[in-house]
């Protein structure tokens, strides 16, 4: 579309198959969500319907540390380096935001200081590492 | 357009949509959802009005199709997954707004099959056909 599917993977620094693995992800979350909000399920808790999520970063870990250490035995020890901290920094960034949004809907009123700018802020701040990483790749 | 323009035009409507919800979501002001929404809107604008001048570049006589660019089919299904993503957001404005009664697993039905869409995409690229030499 925007970008091609090259771009997009030198520019998040994922690989296609993580690509999809969060993609079926948000798939299979947005339909528990659809599902939680439609009472179609009422006693499912949120901290259930963000199992999808909680996995495919799990399981991207997973995956991103047995390519770091293939890299680092075949001597690319550098990029194998690289890559593992810019991996582990997107995902936990990720992490933090859909664990806060999971607890301000847990706690729908007893979590009223915790306020959708606080929610938001580890992705703003991803923001900010990929418009920097998009100059290195440019 | 330069990769750095796509991400910087990405990036820029991005930061705004977020900032627009944050406030949204917050109760600081009041606005219209399809007000929050207006970067949405304005982004896949630019988006379909680029793929319809780039689909409508390959009917004009002289054109070669074997210079590299994407295929038809593949252009006409990133023009119906920008058409079913618009849909999705148009009602969901329209729930939010109270302005349409209808319930959120029919309001996600167009956001599905993007995503159906595009892992099937993605998984092609992945899992690529073997073809007979």
């Amino acid at each position: 579309m925007l970008f091609s599917l090259r771009e997009l993977v030198q520019w998040l620094g994922f690989a296609t198959f993580e690509l999809f693995l969060h993609l079926a992800a948000i798939l299979v979350f947005s339909m528990l969500v659809a599902l939680r909000a439609d009472m179609f399920t009422p006693t499912l808790s949120w901290w259930l319907v963000f199992v999808p999520l909680f996995a495919a970063d799990g399981l991207s870990t997973y995956f991103t540390a047995i390519v770091s250490i293939r890299l680092y035995q075949e001597n690319e020890k550098r990029l194998a380096v690289l890559r593992l901290l810019w991996v582990l920094t997107v995902l936990s960034l990720k992490l933090v935001c859909e664990v806060l949004l999971c607890q301000k809907l847990v706690e729908q009123e007893q979590a009223r200081d915790l306020w959708f700018g606080l929610i938001v802020s580890p992705l703003f701040i991803l923001l900010q590492f990929l418009m920097i990483r998009a100059c290195r790749v440019n | 357009m330069s990769l750095a323009q796509r991400v910087l035009l990405t990036w820029g409507f991005t930061l705004v949509f977020l900032i627009m919800l944050v406030v949204k979501l917050d109760g600081k002001v009041q606005w219209n959802w399809f007000l929050i929404f207006l970067p949405v809107w304005v982004f896949d604008g630019i988006l379909v009005i680029m793929m319809a001048v780039k689909m409508a570049g390959r009917c004009k006589p002289g054109y070669d199709p074997r210079n590299g660019s994407p295929d038809l089919r593949l252009r006409a299904w990133y023009l119906a997954a920008m058409l079913l993503k618009l849909g999705f957001c148009l009602t969901l404005c329209a729930k939010l707004e109270g302005l349409a009664d209808i319930k959120l697993t029919l309001v996600c039905v167009p956001l599905w099959t993007m995503l159906l869409g595009a892992l099937v995409e993605l998984g092609l690229n992945i899992f690529p056909e073997r073809r007979e030499v």
